[in-house]
């Protein structure tokens, strides 16, 4: 008996082995596997949705999803503490815009005698059928960069020409996940064209889109009518990309549509009013005098996080003549309309989400500051990261806010989330938490000495892959250079002294020019030092950018 | 619809003295020279004066005089009642004779490779036979700088009267060495680079130019001192500009680019110099006029060279340069249509310049800008026959130009325009044949 | 008495909606013109006249008129009146204007790349042009579609601009720019005037087929147990069947006679006889033709030997075709002569003699025939749209300066009024305002440059 019930013991351990979750029981040598998916943070204030604060309270989590708040929680055995004591918590930013991680597809390959004006849906760069996740890459490293941004969920926008697939929702957690919360939001359009074949300008873009989208509908008719009565109907052609919009057609999915200008705005509300789609309109950025036709037309707005520069605003007028004078009025008035769009779009009562795919990560808590000082209400602003775009993506029962039941993606701050000195201390996306550093970074200014030395490059151009050595030398502080360079004008090697050198640690850049056929040319180069490696692109002006890397030979000493 | 109208008709005889100089049809026409005396009309001088009743005896391809009843003897008389005595226009800015089909690459003549090039002639690469020229001078425009363009320093400009059939016949005295002034403007709205590039561009051209000026000077001294000097034609023909034989025609046009040329000139002493296009002429005038340096402008019929400009700048361009005391002459920077010099000059006059002064512009003022004005220019004894009659103010569109002078050749009131309007007013056969 | 104020209420808030629903209505304005020399085009010239406009409308041309309270009263003395000038070829104010990736786009529009920011429009109303027909560009055989646009400035909603009235016309090309951008260019038919001429033939031929299996369709499914399936949608024959349905007038860049001949003669094949020529240099030499059969002719002033087919041109084709009952007017096909219309009409007394009505109808009455809106504006009279110039000189006077312009009874350009700064948007970014030395007029062939390389094609100076 004791022997049966041993074996029993034994295998329903077994079974219990088989069924438990990874989290038991499973060596992983590089360490990285976090201990517990339980964890409560304690003690912090709580901004559960814009305008709702709760003081000294605490948010336990397990697995993912929010399972308790309150002042008096109780805190499961398995959690890990964070004090929250002196960190604000706000729920996870939702990006309704981004290009994290995606990649651009390769281009299309013409075939051999096409006929330009009436190329191949793939060669005119529309192709609604991709799927942006097809070109994701979900271990890339901005996605780590965004989620220290404080970006949780975010909309992808696939790469591409006029039709370049449909979007997705995922969330930026832990890449051993797939991390898709939903494949197909939209059907992405922007007004961009392939040069050189049909269509080529908007002109062609706004006809081809009319065409594309009736087609569509009369397909969707037949083939309901073929699934319905077989008997004496034609088979309908197979076409993937009007297929493509058949969801848009039976209003289960929105056209999510670029357009940054207002006049790009009006033509696409022109389009939705024929056609009858629903609309996302994506990265605005002006626009706020539309704000009834986009209510009227019942259009989300997702606002582009992108400013125009200051440098023009803030340039010295003391050698300027009275004519520059008022001409410069004006440019000080149209800067502070374009900083003062997302206030008006608050006042209009468009609930606009953001988007990230024109910024730099450094640049979306400043532009949102920017945004306040000139008429944006802080709620409005943590609204458009949080509850809006939950609204706009239709997901707001298990995102947006911080409330129980809700998935756990959270950005604890150090003050209030749009302060000036405001750090970011931790994110958590997908219940997977992640720590960053707040303390304060010394700005070192280039050292000569990283870069003294013998470094290998490659030139990608369109004439073919070249190779080379650039050599730094340092004298008295200042920084010299030379490039090898294959001879343009014939065989064997040209050395080139490189000028214009500039270095600040980690960009560098330098220009060095070559006679070709009689004439000067000037070339370009810039990229970023990392360690031994270099990474950046030469240009020649007109004439386009090109990759250029680059590793330093190890110096040896003996 | 066929319509024959007897009245349009008549006065189509009335327009073209070619058909009641009794005309045999299919006849070609030949300039005529000899005497002639243009009778009774109102004779605009220009630097006399307006002389009404006035005649105007032609001699010899000279002015050989003005007033009242002079003695016609075996001079052929042209009655000028009701009619006007103008000199020839004169347009300080074309490519006339040196493009045939604006398109066509085989015919244009006026840009050769290379940035430095101040030998190529203008002169010797015109078409005197060139369609466009009879098109010009029935207009009364008698006379046209072609000037090449291109690079730094694009060759060497000559005026020419549209009278001849080799370019030695149609000379008239005068050459000069254009110049194009590194420019921090954008060259139109495909000019994508940056502002930084632009004035890059610009300080390097600048630089590349005063070089370049540094080794002509020193040309120039060496030929002076008699050294023997290997043969560089480039920089013979630029110590003529170093040397002051002949003017520097500096083509500028943003109001910065201005002051730096004035600066330019005067720093490197420039003997003679023109600065031509100035379309931002009106914003620095006060300096132009202070530099002392003459200015031709044009076309006057253009668009401002900014959006934030007042809409007519540049029509009212050169009447406000003119008003800072600038010396302007006008200029339509065209070829096929020089015939509309006169209506540039109109459109200034309309906006600020006054008739006066437009008229001097396209007359007198060039003349002397030249050094020409011992011939051209003006309605004076001794000056070249080079004059024309019309029936009203040559600026009015409404006005016929009866008959064209130039250096004391009766012009035929012919071109391909008029020969066409002759054979298609009505076709023959018409709709039916 | 509450009921009526509830009713009331009612039909105020109905009033209301109407209106919104109209859509943009642009404003219309009112103004009295008193005691100018008023050239109406169509009745004479009326000395010492009123004109008074009303709701946009003229409402009145006589004596010693009185205007309502809210009508602006214009002392005119001394000054010249004369209907808005209109130009039959421009590419003003538009973003694109060449798809130039097919010798057939006749399903693009124009209409929707229309930028209502361009500071050319306001120049444009300082020299009297008030109407515009906005083409698309001359590199394809069938163009798309145009637009004819009433300048008012001002506004930012490009639907503003467009005269809602006017009748839908469309571009075509032959010649010249077609061969190059598509069979020089890209190594597509056509190459030569043959392929212009079969291009255009194949593209009405198909729209006839096309037409067909919709009619079939149509009568199909509407009978009982219909077992029709739609035919794939096709707008750019659509377009092309309503051009041979008489729905659409052609306006044919065009060059030497015999290719205008071929026009003529393919259209009157297809029975399309709302044909306008444009350009139409060598049009003097089939000017009976044009006058039997089409529309009429758009031209220019004097420009010519730009191109080789514009070579054996003469300014006396406005004169030669309007002797020979040709419906001319003259075009500006350029950012720059637009301002001066009335100027260019005014070449036509010197190259050909031309009268004063002649002259004037050129700019006027004319193109507004040949866009198909002359009902409604091209004269001063009672009735038509209050579109109006004052002149200080009459305007066939090289020294004429335009005073005021009115488009709908709204003054849109006010010599003494108005400041110099015209732009309506400016960015924010702009350091220094760009100087452009050559600024580029608004040509046939823009945008067609990546087909064309090698010669300039656009009239520089």
């Amino acid at each position: 008996m004791i022997k049966r019930l041993t074996t029993l013991m034994l295998l329903v351990v077994m079974i219990c082995f088989l069924d438990t979750p990874l989290a038991i029981g499973q060596s992983d040598q590089t360490g990285q596997r976090r201990v517990t998916g339980t964890y409560v943070i304690t003690n912090a204030t709580v901004i559960t949705q814009p305008g709702k604060w709760l003081t000294s309270t605490s948010i336990v989590i397990k697995d993912g999803l929010i399972t308790d708040i309150g002042q008096n929680v109780t805190i499961p055995v398995e959690a890990k503490t964070i004090s929250g004591d002196s960190l604000f918590v706000y729920a996870g930013f939702i990006d309704l815009g981004s290009e994290a991680g995606v990649k651009r597809p390769e281009e299309a390959e013409k075939p051999e005698h096409y006929d330009p004006s009436n190329p191949p849906n793939e060669v005119a760069g529309i192709t609604p059928e991709r799927s942006v996740l097809d070109y994701w890459d979900v271990s890339d490293g901005s996605i780590a960069e965004w989620r220290k941004a404080g970006f949780t969920i975010a909309q992808l926008l696939p790469k591409g020409e006029m039709l370049p697939g449909k979007t997705a929702l995922v969330v930026f957690g832990d890449t051993k996940s797939t991390n898709v919360l939903q494949e197909s939001t939209g059907l992405f359009a922007q007004f961009e064209t392939v040069r050189g074949v049909y269509p080529g300008t908007t002109l062609g873009l706004m006809a081809k889109y009319r065409e594309l989208y009736k087609n569509a509908e009369l397909k969707n008719q037949h083939a309901k009518l073929f699934t319905s009565n077989g008997n004496g109907i034609s088979r309908p052609e197979k076409d993937k990309s009007l297929e493509a919009f058949y969801p848009v057609i039976n209003k289960q999915v929105p056209v999510v549509f670029e357009a940054n200008e207002e006049l790009e705005i009006r033509r696409v509300l022109k389009l939705q009013e024929e056609l009858g789609f629903d609309l996302v309109l994506m990265d605005l950025e002006e626009g706020s005098n539309l704000s009834s036709e986009l209510l009227a037309a019942n259009a989300h707005v997702a606002l582009s996080l992108s400013l125009p520069d200051d440098k023009a605003k803030e340039a010295d007028l003391e050698e300027a003549t009275e004519e520059a004078k008022e001409a410069h009025k004006r440019v000080v008035e149209e800067y502070d309309v374009a900083l003062s769009q997302a206030g008006k779009f608050e006042e209009a009562g468009v609930k606009f989400g953001i988007s990230t795919n024109q910024v730099k990560k450094d640049e979306v808590l400043k532009n949102l500051r920017l945004m306040i000082d000139n008429g944006l209400s802080e709620e409005g602003a943590l609204a458009a990261l949080t509850t809006h775009p939950a609204a706009i993506l239709g997901i707001s029962s298990f995102a947006g806010t911080i409330e129980q039941g809700k998935l756990a993606n959270l950005v604890l701050t150090t003050d209030s989330l749009f302060s000036e000195e405001s750090k970011i201390n931790y994110v958590m996306a997908d219940g997977y938490l992640y720590e960053y550093d707040i303390s304060k970074s010394n700005k070192v200014a280039g050292d000569p000495t990283d870069l003294v030395g013998e470094w290998k490059y490659t030139a990608e151009t369109p004439g073919g892959t070249s190779a080379g050595e650039i050599r730094f030398k340092e004298s008295s502080g200042n920084l010299a250079g030379e490039i090898d360079v294959d001879d343009p004008n014939g065989g064997g090697t040209v050395t080139r002294p490189l000028e214009n050198i500039s270095f600040d640690g980690k960009k560098l850049s330098f220009t060095f020019s070559i006679q070709v056929q009689g004439q000067k040319l000037t070339v370009q180069s810039k990229g970023k030092v990392e360690g031994d490696d270099f990474n950046g692109t030469i240009s020649i002006r007109d004439m386009g950018e090109f990759s250029l890397t680059a590793k330093k030979t190890p110096d040896f000493k003996f | 619809m066929k319509k024959f109208n007897l009245t349009i008709y008549f006065l189509l005889l009335l327009l073209f003295p070619v058909c009641s100089y009794g005309q045999i049809e299919g006849e070609v026409l030949k300039p005529q020279n000899g005497k002639f005396l243009l009778k009774g009309g109102t004779v605009v001088t220009v630097t006399n004066g307006i002389m009404e009743n006035t005649s105007v005896l032609l001699e010899d391809g000279k002015i050989k005089a003005i007033g009242t009843g002079i003695d016609a003897g075996d001079a052929t008389v042209i009655d000028c009642t009701d009619h006007y005595v103008y000199p020839g226009m004169i347009d300080s800015g074309t490519r006339l004779g040196l493009v045939e089909v604006g398109s066509l690459a085989e015919t244009q003549d006026y840009a050769e490779i290379g940035n430095v090039t101040p030998n190529m002639q203008a002169l010797t690469a015109i078409n005197p036979n060139s369609v466009a020229i009879p098109v010009t001078r029935v207009s009364g425009v008698t006379t046209a700088l072609s000037v090449p363009s291109g690079g730094l320093f694009p060759g060497t400009a000559a005026l020419i009267n549209l009278n001849g059939y080799t370019p030695d016949q149609m000379y008239t005295g005068f050459k000069g060495i254009p110049m194009n002034f590194p420019t921090s403007a954008r060259r139109g709205r495909w000019d994508r680079r940056s502002d930084e590039e632009i004035e890059k561009d610009a300080r390097e051209a600048l630089k590349n130019i005063n070089e370049i000026w540094e080794r002509a000077t020193t040309y120039m001294k060496l030929e002076d001192a008699d050294a023997s000097l290997t043969y560089y034609p480039e920089m013979e023909q630029l110590a003529k500009a170093v040397r002051g034989d002949l003017p520097l025609l500096i083509e500028v046009n943003k109001a910065e680019d201005i002051l730096k040329a004035l600066e330019w000139i005067k720093e490197k002493e420039v003997k003679k110099a023109v600065l031509t296009g100035v379309s931002e002429g009106f914003r620095v005038a006060e300096k132009i006029a202070d530099a002392g340096i003459a200015v031709i402008t044009g076309p006057v019929l253009a668009l401002p060279s900014r959006s934030s400009d007042r809409y007519d700048a540049a029509y009212s361009n050169p009447g406000k340069m003119h008003k800072a005391g600038v010396k302007v002459a006008i200029r339509t920077s065209d070829t096929e249509n020089v015939r509309n010099l006169p209506f540039n000059a109109g459109f200034a006059a309309a906006y600020g310049m006054g008739k006066e002064e437009a008229l001097k512009a396209i007359t007198i003022v060039p003349a002397e800008i030249f050094g020409v004005d011992d011939h051209l220019g003006s309605i004076e004894e001794g000056k070249s026959a080079t004059v024309f009659v019309a029936d009203g103010d040559p600026f009015e569109t409404k006005t016929q130009i009866k008959h064209v002078f130039i250096d004391g050749y009766k012009i035929p009131m012919t071109s391909r325009h008029i020969r066409l309007y002759q054979e298609f007013l009505e076709r023959n056969p018409g709709l039916e044949k | 008495m509450k009921k009526m104020r509830k009713l009331t209420y009612i039909i105020c808030s109905l009033c209301l909606i109407a209106t919104q629903h109209l859509g943009a209505q642009t404003p219309k304005g009112n103004v009295l013109i008193k005691n100018a020399t008023v050239l109406t085009v169509t009745q004479g010239t009326l000395e010492n006249t009123d004109v008074w406009v009303q709701d946009g409308i003229i409402k009145k041309v006589g004596q010693d008129l009185s205007a309502s309270k809210d009508a602006e009263t214009i002392d005119a003395t001394g000054k010249f009146l004369m209907p808005g000038i209109i130009d039959a070829h421009s590419h003003l104010a538009l973003d694109v204007v060449n798809e130039a990736t097919a010798p057939i786009t006749a399903e693009v529009a124009i209409a929707d790349v229309i930028n209502p920011f361009d500071v050319g429009i306001y120049r444009a109303l300082a020299g009297g042009t008030t109407i515009a027909h906005g083409l698309h560009g001359s590199a394809n055989a069938i163009g798309g579609q145009s637009i004819t646009m009433k300048y008012r400035y001002g506004t930012r909603n490009p639907s503003d601009l467009i005269m809602k009235e006017a009748p839908r016309t469309i571009k075509f090309a032959l010649g010249e720019n077609p061969t190059r951008v598509h069979g020089q260019g890209k190594n597509i038919q056509p190459r030569t005037r043959m392929g212009v001429e079969a291009i255009i033939r194949n593209g009405f031929n198909e729209a006839l087929q096309y037409e067909k299996k919709w009619e079939a369709y149509n009568q199909a499914k509407g009978q009982k147990n219909s077992k029709a399936v739609p035919p794939a949608y096709n707008l750019r024959l659509q377009t092309l069947a309503d051009i041979l349905n008489g729905e659409i007038i052609i306006h044919c860049h065009s060059y030497r006679a015999d290719e205008i001949y071929m026009l003529i003669n393919v259209c009157r094949d297809f029975g399309v006889d709302k044909l306008v020529f444009t350009h139409v240099n060598e049009g003097f030499k089939v000017a009976p033709e044009l006058a039997k059969y089409t529309m009429g002719a758009s031209v220019f002033s004097d420009w010519w030997a730009y191109k080789f087919e514009v070579y054996y041109s003469t300014a006396y084709n406005a004169a030669i075709l309007t002797e020979n009952g040709v419906i001319t007017s003259i075009n500006s096909d350029s950012d720059e002569l637009i301002r001066h219309l009335y100027h260019e009409a005014a070449k036509t007394q010197r190259y050909g003699g031309l009268s004063d009505e002649q002259a004037l109808a050129l700019i006027t009455i004319n193109p507004a025939k040949q866009l198909g809106i002359d009902e409604y504006v091209g004269s001063i009279e009672e009735g038509k749209q209050g579109d109006l110039v004052i002149f200080d000189h009459h305007p066939l006077s090289v020294y004429a300066v335009p005073q005021m312009t009115f488009v709908d009874g709204i003054k849109q350009f006010d010599i003494n009024e108005d400041k110099d700064d015209q732009r309506l948007k400016v960015s924010p970014t702009e350091r220094v305002e760009p100087v452009y030395l050559q600024v580029e007029e608004e040509s046939c062939m823009h945008g067609v440059e990546l087909f064309t390389e090698g010669t300039v094609l656009h009239h520089s100076y």
